[in-house]
């Protein structure tokens, strides 16, 4: 019965098949807009490429054995319980690849994640989550030009304090194209994770707690989406990008979406930020 | 010879049906009645998933039978968002902690343990007697779960505060006002939970003690089968790690009942109307409390299948097991580095990132000793004489399968790739990879290579290769495009995709591993028949079907009370295929030396 190697050949191949060809249908990562991006992505098809490798040749033994050594009679297995220097060489051959691969993740965790190695930030926001939205807290404009906001802000953020001439929005993120950002995530309720795919940052919001969190659009692929044109006085989104909740929350954790708009240029930004806080004192009074 | 067997019968009077069959302190009874039990779990499992995979391929669509009952009315058949987070949640919460736990160590670690090293039975019967009948309480409560206020619970088997936790002010009552089924369906499922892990708790205090103390003459540690090593060492995980998780059930429960703030931050939390009093606790402490228990866990789910698996092989192959003792090393591998890697499900919670970093490294190299086993599977299977029975398929397709669920442990375990990946349908598939594709199909190969000692029957052959080959194509429809949808970077415990401009393009997979999914549920009737009517099939007194060396097998089908007529000696280790002392293909640990006297064979204990 040697033939059953044959669905495992089968079942296999089809398998393979299928994650080669599935970027070439869309069905791969996002495009990314962050700098720090395309090294996760690198690290993802790294670790795919070596995984990958080593999937092919054990099913492919698992496979040949099944095939070639299936029933048949009169014949007798080896007699054997193990081969010491086989198996010195693989633990050890496996243990230097896996350790590549761990040391090789070092670089680019400690760079988006640790706080020490955030680079100085040219925006600062607060994103506040609660059943289910995203509500997002920006310095006006005037205070954009504050060298100390970012600690000032940082400060605020921790303690719930709020000034008169913030810009509320829900459920919008607003940055542009090559900004670096620092955003301060808190939740009023339950745990939510903020998580913007195009960007690959991801990061859980904790009740009691308030934690910065660095993106930027700074990859060479970043493209802003959402076009300021100034004969209308409006503003165009060009292609939607999407903000989503990573950490179950409720009932309404599928829809608790959020929109990523990025600006062409910082003076685009400031634009739609002191129109946004017209539109706040307007509906104010 | 004859008076040893009246000694033995002595021993052993005949006993009422009730004592027999239904409060028995006979091991392979109690393995039995876990079996039985984790079974229709499996139904039950799997039948929620079919239910909620519907929804996910076709969103908002009228469930067939099930909408006319539970949600006419407004809801016009369709499925409402938090009945979907009750299903998902209760679908993991059974397949963990109500079928793969009690099948690995309940139904098989009692199983096996006494027969595998020449014992009688446990070292406390009784107390094994009620690690079985803890559990009928967690069967009443978590089924009970399903028809209180606001439903089962829907927080995800992971119960993460405050969604979990989050209580009403002092006086107001049970509910919560976090989520509709996070109110008594929750305080339920703590409940159902608590007993689960008294049950393991006496299962593995029983383990424990009767590996060490209960082997015949002649077992030595480096003699004793692997699936004996599998669960002993899961035995000693699960004493050491579940007291922890017993403990963090219970905190919560205390959150939910008594206003007590383990989970709870200063300040109180404001949901629409109501605000929880003010805390003082932690939320993460949870996560950390939980995942110390639950990342062992992940291990007390797979070894006892390895170590199963490892058995199946080596009997099929009709060639010893390549490399035991690296083999034992790696299970004490996977299980002492299986206790400082919980920090992996963590890498994005908010907990210090510079922990992240050693955690991902522990992690990785736990990728180690997984390696080794597969490849001393491969190499047992080399210039072997492979018997395709069903139990040896499964075993195989457990290995095939591992290979994938291990593998893409490594994408989450790197700290910058879990940036994106983490919480997606990769994990999902990671983890079905492990649990189903390997715990499952390990699962089916030792129901198939027990049942003639378990029954005195056999299953049917045939059948078992059918139900076997659809189960391998479509739980692989199933499972593998998860990997896909999880690189498109879906999130899981989403009630609709479609929401999302960046995943419809997904969809297709979606309605592709439904499909697969009920077609899935559709080939486990053919097993469900051939197990259950098997029961019924003509009697087979051959002790060693499958001319397997160890000492179950030299035992009646089905051993009676007491298991063996006289206590084995064993003279060698159990894998003694194609040795040249013997002409046969096999060689039974029992078997005596040449020109040795056979044992006169010291009389079972009597207990």
């Amino acid at each position: 019965m040697k033939w059953w190697s044959l669905l495992f050949a089968v079942v296999i191949l089809v398998e393979v098949v299928f994650v080669l060809l599935a970027p070439l249908v869309g069905w791969g990562l996002p495009p990314n807009y962050a700098s720090y991006g395309s090294e996760i992505d690198n690290l993802f098809h790294l670790i795919l490429a070596l995984t990958g490798i080593v999937f092919i040749l054990t099913e492919a033994i698992l496979i040949y054995n099944m095939y070639r050594f299936a029933r048949s009679d009169g014949r007798r297995s080896q007699y054997t319980h193990g081969h010491h220097r086989l198996e010195i060489i693989w633990t050890a051959v496996p243990a230097v690849i896996l350790l590549f691969i761990a040391f090789a993740q070092v670089g680019a965790w400690e760079r988006v994640k640790y706080k020490s190695r955030m680079p100085p930030a040219d925006q600062v926001f607060e994103v506040s989550a609660r059943q289910f939205e995203w509500r997002v807290r920006y310095p006006s404009a005037e205070r954009m030009d504050d060298p100390k906001l970012v600690e000032t802000f940082a400060r605020e953020a921790q303690e719930n304090k709020k000034q008169v001439d913030d810009v509320h929005r829900v459920n919008e993120i607003h940055v542009w194209k090559g900004g670096q950002v620092r955003v301060y995530l808190k939740t009023r309720d339950v745990l939510h994770s903020f998580f913007l795919p195009h960007l690959r940052i991801k990061q859980d919001a904790v009740p009691g707690k308030t934690i910065p969190v660095w993106f930027d659009t700074a990859g060479p692929e970043a493209e802003a989406n959402f076009i300021y044109d100034p004969s209308s006085r409006t503003w165009k989104e060009t292609k939607p990008l999407e903000l989503a909740c990573a950490e179950l929350c409720g009932w309404g954790h599928y829809k608790m979406r959020g929109k990523l708009f990025i600006h062409e240029s910082k003076e685009d930004f400031i634009r739609w930020l002191k129109h946004a806080a017209a539109e706040q004192n307007a509906t104010k009074d | 010879m004859s008076a040893k067997h009246e000694a033995v019968t002595h021993a052993h009077p005949e006993l009422s049906f009730l004592r027999k069959y239904i409060f028995s302190t006979d091991h392979k009874v109690i393995g039995i009645q876990f079996l039985i039990s984790g079974l229709i779990f499996l139904l039950i499992g799997g039948g929620l998933a079919l239910v909620f995979r519907i929804q996910l391929a076709w969103p908002y669509s009228e469930i067939p039978l099930l909408g006319r009952w539970f949600w006419a009315g407004p809801a016009g058949g369709r499925m409402p968002p938090e009945t979907y987070n009750m299903l998902f949640s209760m679908h993991a919460t059974i397949m963990i902690f109500f079928v793969i736990i009690p099948l690995l160590t309940g139904a098989f670690g009692n199983f096996t343990i006494p027969l595998m090293i020449g014992a009688p039975d446990m070292a406390f019967p009784r107390l094994n007697m009620m690690s079985y009948w803890f559990m009928w309480p967690a069967f009443a409560i978590i089924l009970a779960s399903f028809f209180v206020e606001g439903g089962a619970a829907g927080q995800g088997w992971t119960s993460y505060p405050t969604l979990a936790s989050a209580t009403m002010p002092a006086g107001e009552g049970l509910q919560s006002p976090a989520a509709p089924n996070s109110g008594l369906g929750q305080i339920f499922w703590l409940l159902a939970l608590i007993f689960v892990g008294i049950s393991s708790m006496a299962g593995s205090v029983n383990y424990i003690t009767t590996v060490v103390n209960m082997r015949a003459p002649g077992m030595t540690m480096f003699r004793m089968p692997m699936t004996i090593w599998a669960m002993f060492i899961t035995a000693i995980l699960q004493a050491m790690a579940l007291p922890v998780l017993t403990v963090a059930l219970i905190l919560q429960l205390l959150d939910k009942t008594l206003n007590t703030t383990f989970f709870l931050p200063p300040g109180g939390l404001p949901f629409g109307n109501w605000t929880t009093g003010p805390g003082g606790g932690q939320t993460l402490l949870w996560q950390h409390l939980f995942w110390f228990y639950s990342h062992p866990a992940v291990y007390i789910m797979i070894l006892p299948a390895m170590g199963m698996v490892s058995d199946i092989i080596a009997t099929f192959s009709r060639k010893p097991l390549f490399g035991y003792k690296p083999m034992v090393y790696a299970i004490a591998g996977i299980a002492g580095l299986g206790f400082i890697v919980w920090g992996h499900h963590m890498f994005m919670s908010g907990m210090d990132p510079r922990l992240g970093t050693g955690f991902m490294i522990a992690t990785i190299m736990i990728a180690l000793p997984s390696a080794v086993k597969v490849f001393n599977w491969l190499g047992t299977t080399w210039q072997a004489n492979i018997h395709f029975s069903t139990a040896m398929l499964n075993a195989l397709a457990f290995v095939s399968m591992f290979i994938i669920g291990g593998l893409s442990g490594i994408f989450m375990a790197a700290t910058p790739v879990d940036i994106a990946i983490h919480d997606t349908y990769f994990i999902v598939a990671h983890i079905h990879y492990v649990l189903f594709m390997s715990s499952i199909f390990g699962i089916f190969a030792a129901i198939h290579y027990w049942y003639p000692k378990m029954f005195g029957r056999r299953m049917n052959e045939f059948w078992g290769k059918v139900h076997f080959a659809l189960t391998f194509i479509f739980a692989n429809g199933v499972f593998f495009p998860m990997h896909i949808f999880g690189i498109g970077l879906a999130p899981r415990r989403y009630y609709n995709h479609l929401e999302y401009d960046f995943l419809t393009h997904l969809q297709p997979l979606n309605v592709f591993m439904t499909i697969s999914a009920l077609l899935l549920g559709v080939a486990q009737v053919i097993f469900l028949v051939n197990f259950f009517g098997s029961l019924f099939s003509r009697r087979v007194e051959e002790r060693n079907p499958w001319h397997s060396n160890t000492l179950e097998w030299t035992a009646p089908s089905p051993p009676p009370h007491g298991n063996f007529e006289t206590t084995p000696v064993v003279y060698r280790g159990p894998y003694e295929y194609a040795s040249p002392d013997s002409a046969e293909d096999y060689l039974p640990q029992t078997a005596t030396p040449n020109g040795q006297p056979h044992p006169t064979g010291a009389p079972v204990h009597a207990h």
